[in-house]
């Protein structure tokens, strides 16, 4: 592994990107869109009696903490990843000694800094002005951190092995959306997952995309009581592994395709 | 063991292409299935390439070229026979090998678009765990040699397409490779700048004795660079050798234009025997002659005529190479001696022709 030059291209994608800043604040800004509709949406309509034990300013902390969680696991890479693949740039990731992971890994970072610069701010506006109530503990803290971390590490995975479909598949990125769509409707996004019908709701709770934005959120607003947090870490860890091995067989297979048929 | 830099022996790639006709309809039916078409894009090439040894991979467009490069580089794998480079299995990547190649293609840019370069260039010597004083020696030879000190620090999308394509080779011999692939590294460039980077090319290779294959459509550049070419024509290896030797084998005559004294007029009878006149303009004559009997024929040509003035020249290389282009590997085939001679001349009038209709 190439850590010393996978470093280094963090640190230039970042520079590169801190270029393209002012786009980088319009796409988060997009971002924040929904989740903002929602709050406004469940704490009007919790006002007159709390939903499923859910107040205003519960609904308002949770979608707060929720936008923060979506920024920092979106992967926006993997929509560039099937471009690189279709268009040849590969070929240059190839010729270098380090593993083209990095480059994706790299942008991934670098992005991410980028836009907390804006995000953050934002949020912490909209807290003092919308009054957010927020009870969380110590340990709710850490397991948040924890859940933030493997929710990151979940959502960029699964979305690289269907990026890395374009190997196949010249529009690839439809999974993407597609994805996208799952995550607006299952992850907590359209409502806390606590609010889903029943059957739904255990769908949610079985399926990767509420692991990748609504369990870290609930992890730290207290949604969940902290048995069904572990329970939430294994089903985490079992998604997260299972989307690294699938990563890595389409990614050796699709580069064995690219190397048969070329860039 | 062998000290061949680069060993290619048996080489093969075919590809599957799908292939439909226009249509809705035959869109539609490759939708349900698809139909494929056996490309053979490089066939059974062989050839080695010492250390130091710079080699021209000349052939028309579609020729292999490009997939022999993306087999030596490591970006495809062949269908069929083997290649060393560096005493490494391309397709193998590994790290070592990587940092031993570099790949500059001409179309392509590894240079990130809004930042400067030297941004990039830092990066590859982290990549390439250049140390400090590797990378501070290594850019600065390269940055002299090409004379670009100004334009590290400018964001690339600024620079022209030449000052691009310096910070290109700058970016791919960063990290001192010793076998580089250029493809078409001088495209679209500029007479004088085209003409520098070949004197770089050449400054490059010297000093570090590094091997460099080279793509061009440009013949100044094989002609500059390249003592030895490699022809490819349709995947299969047509000629291995000097470029002149490939003159000479495909087009065994010269050509010798000469000035007469006015005041005599010389009757083409009057010329010697395997003589033949292309052009006469008024006292000016271009004859093509065997190049075998070439020095004999001047000889007799100053012994008995009025010469004022007498210019030998080979044909010029570019119609050469394109004949071989259009007529492949019929030309080649023939033993030396039997080729007939190729009428370039010809080929040039009718050219200009073309171009007057």
């Amino acid at each position: 592994m190439n850590h010393r030059g996978g470093w280094a291209l963090i640190k230039r994608s970042w520079a590169s990107w801190l270029q393209y800043r002012s786009f980088f604040f319009v796409l988060a800004f997009g971002w924040m869109i929904p989740p903002l509709i929602y709050l406004f949406v469940w704490s009007t309509a919790s006002e007159p009696a709390p939903i499923a034990g859910m107040t205003p300013p519960q609904f308002v902390a949770y979608y707060l903490v929720l936008i923060l969680v979506n920024q920092l696991t979106f992967a926006q890479t993997n929509w560039t990843v099937g471009d690189i693949i279709r268009m040849g740039s590969l070929n240059s990731w190839l010729l270098k000694p380090m593993s083209p992971l990095y480059n994706a890994l790299a942008s991934e970072v670098a992005g991410k800094v980028v836009m907390m610069a804006f995000v953050v701010p934002v949020s912490i506006g909209l807290a003092i002005v919308l009054r957010p109530e927020l009870n969380a503990t110590l340990s709710q803290g850490v397991f948040f951190f924890i859940a933030l971390g493997g929710a990151w590490l979940l959502r960029f995975f699964w979305g690289l092995w269907l990026a890395c479909l374009a190997f196949w598949a010249t529009r690839a990125d439809a999974l993407l959306a597609l994805q996208d769509a799952l995550i607006f409707l299952l992850a907590g996004v359209v409502a806390p997952v606590a609010l889903l019908p029943g059957v739904l709701q255990t769908i949610a709770r079985v399926l990767p995309f509420y692991y990748m934005v609504g369990f870290p959120v609930e992890a730290l607003t207290g949604q969940i009581a902290s048995s069904e947090v572990a329970t939430g870490f294994v089903i985490q860890a079992a998604w997260l592994i299972v989307a690294i091995v699938i990563y890595r067989l389409v990614w050796r297979s699709g580069l064995k395709r690219y190397s048969a048929i070329g860039g | 063991m062998t000290t061949s830099h680069i060993l290619v022996n048996r080489l093969v790639k075919t590809y599957q292409v799908p292939v439909r006709e226009g249509g809705l309809r035959a869109a539609m039916r490759s939708f349900a299935r698809r139909t494929y078409d056996t490309v053979e894009a490089v066939r059974d090439i062989s050839f080695s390439i010492e250390p130091g040894e710079i080699v021209g991979f000349i052939g028309p467009n579609g020729a292999g070229k490009t997939t022999t490069l993306k087999m030596l580089a490591g970006l495809l794998h062949p269908t069929s026979g083997e290649v060393r480079v560096a005493g490494f299995t391309p397709w193998e990547r590994h790290a070592d090998f990587l940092c031993t190649i570099s790949m500059v293609l001409g179309n392509k840019s590894q240079l990130i678009w809004d930042i400067p370069a030297l941004d990039t260039y830092r990066v590859l010597g982290e990549i390439y765990h250049l140390t400090p004083a590797q990378y501070q020696q290594s850019l600065e030879e390269l940055v002299k040699l090409l004379d670009m000190s100004e334009l590290l620090t400018k964001p690339v999308r600024n620079l022209s397409l030449g000052e691009r394509m310096k910070c290109e080779l700058v970016a791919g011999l960063l990290h001192q490779p010793q076998v580089i692939f250029l493809d078409e590294p001088t495209l679209g460039l500029d007479i004088s700048m085209q003409s520098r980077l070949r004197r770089f090319v050449l400054d490059y290779n010297r000093r570090h004795g590094a091997s460099v294959i080279l793509t061009s459509h440009y013949m100044a550049d094989v002609t500059a660079l390249c003592p030895r070419v490699i022809l490819i024509h349709h995947g299969r290896l047509l000629y291995d050798g000097g470029l002149t030797d490939l003159a000479a084998r495909l087009a065994p005559f010269k050509l010798i234009r000469v000035g007469l004294s006015a005041d005599r007029v010389v009757a083409d009878s009057a010329l010697p025997i395997g003589v033949e006149v292309l052009q006469r303009e008024g006292d000016h004559l271009e004859l093509r002659v065997p190049r075998s009997v070439a020095p004999a024929i001047m000889a007799q040509l100053l012994n008995t005529l009025p010469v004022i003035d007498l210019v030998v020249e080979d044909p010029p290389i570019e119609a050469v190479i394109d004949q071989i282009y259009q007529e492949g590997a019929s030309l080649l085939k023939a033993p030396s001696g039997d080729n007939p001679p190729l009428d370039f001349h010809a080929q040039r009038m009718e050219a200009s022709e073309e171009k007057t209709r």
